[in-house]
């Protein structure tokens, strides 16, 4: 009962995020298919996991529903072991019997929600928009964080230099004296920085330095 | 002596005898002289028949006086004789009595002032292992252990202040290698002939008694720390006397001091309060019979303490035909307590593995459950979203609806295993008498109404027929209700706690009834009584009644409560008879 339902949108095809339930009981693995599809999420659904993790998975915003109560491998288990492995997938418990320290554990584990099974279909469907509301951020940030380094890599060493005592707040003077080249050959290194950062400012340049971690003391991003 | 006197005396008469008789003839030859050869006839011959009368009669007295000498001498020499043989009886007496000195079997020492000894008998000396030479002369302080030196010098002393008066000791001699002997001394001081004091003692050897004495009062000092030691002390009591007789133990743990005897009466004011009617009653019955007794009770100390005791006692006929006990107290308090823990240690540990089969069990079976209920209700939402759609869209919809139906069932299922599974423990059932089960009960129950201080009454109908039923499960559904009326009793502190277990006849079913007299049902609860999980007791799971109904249930019977006209709540269930042929 593993079969991938196909996807009622057709046109967004790539982009449309998906849903992914690990469960080992095959009513509830339908019946949440079966809800999702209801509003129009893609949905994949696992018996187990170890299918879960056998499967390659679409590079869309997702997000994963775990039954706490797995065989073998518990759903908190799971979670540990995907945190370990990289995998950074918004994970929405669901459990029989919850208690407290379980929910607590899985909360601090970075879980999105924790629902008691029978759950208010609402309460599942919120859940999933903000799993997957967050999923999709993170995946921004990781595109342009990505596309950041991408460009950072074309700088030569001494416009890196240069870019990281600009984004200090340096003058050009200072720095051609702190590095020891004239002030004009400082400004030609600014133009390029520019142009090859795509930064429309040098505050726009100052929060990319940021977001690469670059300090005066480091040649590099410290990622 | 006396024989020479005599004899002499006798030589002396002869003599004056022999003398007169010559003076006779003197005088009669002088007168022949004076007067002439021819006096006057008649004068003359008047003194001649006077010569001759004399001449005779000195010569009759010579006669008489010679008899008179042999036979005073033959006396004389009886009397020698007898004397000879008296000397020689004197002699053969005194070897005699020499003899009873030296060997009579008891040590005989005369001693000087000085304690010197004088004389020892034979026997004595060898009782101590010397010969008689080498105590005499020595002091007899030699015979005495050093420890007995001063006694024995002063026992002397005593005897030497009061002369003529017999003394009595006993003291410890030693012998020549150094062994103990024990002895009775009587002594006595006397003056001799030359005003001598001396002192006369006879000593009688108590080694074995003392050995004895020293064994048993061993033996005494063993049992009385074995006493301590088992916290069992002994008694004797004359049941016709009243005499009663107590080890050192008994008197510890009645609190008493030691004595010679105590009185019933004191005994029994030690007794717990709530214990005296019991107490005397297997007193009196043991006294009336002259049978063995044992029994349990309580002690209240002055200071409050409540001890627990356990006595034993055999009856034995004395020698003037009463009856005596002879028996044993044990002081048992640390063992009941032990009882009391454990017992208490039981009823949690029997309660937790209710709980915790119960918790279990309920926890899958609500796993079981959830289940199929959780995946009912999501698929519910979602079947409204596809109804809720423009255009609704009715094929999911009712695909939704078909899988709703599916794990309804599946619901519906595991319910269905769970009451399987719990009939499959009723299939026990067999003819069984319902007043059997019902003393079952009370034997589980005995310490619960004890230690709730619960009166128990029987109204069990003679004579009941069997039905037919699961022994354990009876069990459980009686020990149930009788536990339940003992906890609705122990809030209940002005009337006393009775619990009435009945059964009778009720046409072609047997009913039981257990009622209390305790705080009763109320109205609003009544209802609810038999729910799962409804309980007014602050530890109760509420499973208890609404398990006892299932299997009164499951029996074919009726399980149902109702208030009593006085206090208290009585339940009660019916059970059909066994039919035979009818299983």
């Amino acid at each position: 009962m593993t079969g991938r339902p196909a996807s009622p949108h057709t046109l967004a095809s790539a982009e449309e995020p998906v849903v992914f339930v690990v469960d080992d009981d095959a009513s509830m693995r339908d019946a949440l298919s079966n809800l999702f599809r209801s509003v129009g999420l893609r949905v994949e659904v696992f018996g187990s996991a170890h299918e879960f993790l056998q499967s390659t998975l679409p590079n869309v915003a997702s997000c994963l529903i775990l039954d706490i109560r797995l065989p073998r491998l518990s759903g908190l288990d799971f979670q540990a072991e995907l945190a370990k492995a990289d995998i950074h997938i918004p994970i929405i418990f669901m459990t029989g019997h919850g208690d407290i320290p379980m929910t607590v554990r899985a909360m601090k584990a970075g879980a999105v929600d924790f629902l008691t099974k029978p759950f208010r279909d609402q309460d599942m469907l919120d859940a999933v928009t903000t799993a997957i509301e967050r999923d999709r951020v993170s995946r921004d940030e990781a595109r342009m964080l990505a596309g950041l380094h991408a460009r950072f890599a074309t700088l030569t060493p001494r416009e890196r230099e240069v870019m990281a005592l600009v984004t200090t707040g340096l003058m050009n003077k200072q720095i051609a004296a702190q590095i020891g080249i004239a002030e004009i050959t400082v400004k030609i290194h600014r133009g390029h920085i520019m142009r090859k950062m795509a930064a429309k400012s040098l505050p726009d340049l100052v929060r990319m330095a940021e977001m690469l971690g670059i300090g005066p003391a480091s040649g590099g991003p410290q990622t | 002596m006396m024989r020479n006197q005599t004899v002499k005396s006798w030589r002396s008469a002869e003599q004056w005898l022999l003398g007169s008789m010559v003076l006779a003839l003197a005088m009669a030859a002088f007168i022949w002289l004076v007067l002439g050869p021819a006096p006057a006839a008649p004068a003359y011959l008047t003194a001649v028949v006077l010569l001759i009368a004399s001449l005779l009669a000195s010569l009759f007295m010579m006669l008489r006086v010679g008899t008179t000498r042999r036979q005073m001498e033959a006396v004389l020499h009886g009397r020698a004789r007898a004397e000879q043989h008296a000397i020689e009886a004197l002699r053969h007496s005194e070897a005699q009595w020499k003899e009873v000195f030296e060997h009579n079997p008891v040590m005989y020492f005369m001693v000087d002032a000085a304690g010197t000894v004088l004389s020892v008998n034979t026997f004595g000396a060898a009782q101590l292992g010397y010969a008689v030479s080498e105590l005499l002369g020595q002091s007899v302080l030699k015979v005495f252990p050093a420890e007995e030196q001063h006694a024995a010098r002063s026992n002397v002393a005593i005897c030497l202040e009061n002369i003529g008066q017999t003394h009595s000791w006993e003291i410890c001699k030693v012998r020549k290698d150094g062994s103990a002997l024990w002895v009775r001394e009587n002594a006595k001081a006397v003056r001799r002939v030359d005003n001598q004091l001396i002192v006369l003692i006879a000593c009688e050897d108590v080694t074995e008694r003392k050995q004895a004495e020293n064994a048993l009062r061993q033996s005494e000092m063993y049992l009385a720390e074995a006493q301590r030691l088992s916290h069992t002390g002994s008694f004797g009591w004359g049941a016709g006397s009243g005499e009663i007789f107590w080890s050192e133990e008994t008197f510890r743990m009645f609190g008493f001091d030691k004595a010679p005897s105590i009185k019933f009466a004191t005994v029994m004011q030690r007794v717990h309060p709530d214990d005296r009617a019991r107490v005397q009653r297997t007193i009196d019955c043991a006294s009336s019979d002259g049978k063995d007794f044992e029994h349990g009770y309580r002690l209240l100390m002055p200071d409050g303490a409540v001890k627990h005791v356990h006595a034993t006692g055999h009856a034995v006929t004395d020698a003037s035909g009463g009856v005596e006990f002879v028996g044993a107290v044990t002081d048992v308090t640390a063992r009941k307590q032990a009882e009391v823990e454990l017992h208490e240690a039981q009823t949690n540990l029997a309660h937790v593995t209710r709980v915790t089969a119960l918790g279990e069990m309920a926890a899958s079976i609500a796993h079981e459950v959830n289940q199929p209920l959780a995946a009912v209700v999501t698929n519910a939402a979602a079947c409204l979203r596809w109804l809720d759609r423009e255009p609704a869209n009715l094929k999911e919809a009712r695909s939704t609806v078909q899988s709703i139906v599916k794990d309804g069932n599946r619901a519906g299922e595991v319910i269905q295993r769970v009451r399987a599974l719990a009939n499959k423990t009723a299939d026990q059932k067999a003819p069984l008498r319902v007043n059997e089960v019902v003393n079952e009960v009370i034997s589980l129950v005995q310490h619960d109404l004890l230690s709730h201080r619960v009166a128990l009454r029987l109204e069990l109908a003679p004579a009941l027929p069997p039905v037919l039923a699961d022994r354990i499960q009876l069990q459980q559904v009686i020990l149930n209700l009788v536990v339940n009326g003992i906890e609705a009793m122990q809030p209940v502190k002005d009337r006393p706690h009775e619990l009435v277990i009945g059964t009778r006849q009720d046409e072609s079913q047997v009913l039981v009834t257990v009622s209390d007299c305790g705080v009763g049902v109320a109205a609003e609860n009544a209802d609810r009584l038999f729910d799962a999980f409804f309980t007014t007791k602050s530890s109760g799971m509420g499973m208890g009644l609404s398990i006892c109904r299932s299997i009164v249930d499951a029996h074919g019977g009726r399980l149902s409560a109702s208030g009593n006209v006085g206090p208290g709540a009585t339940f009660q269930f019916t059970l059909p008879l066994h039919q035979e042929g009818s299983t």
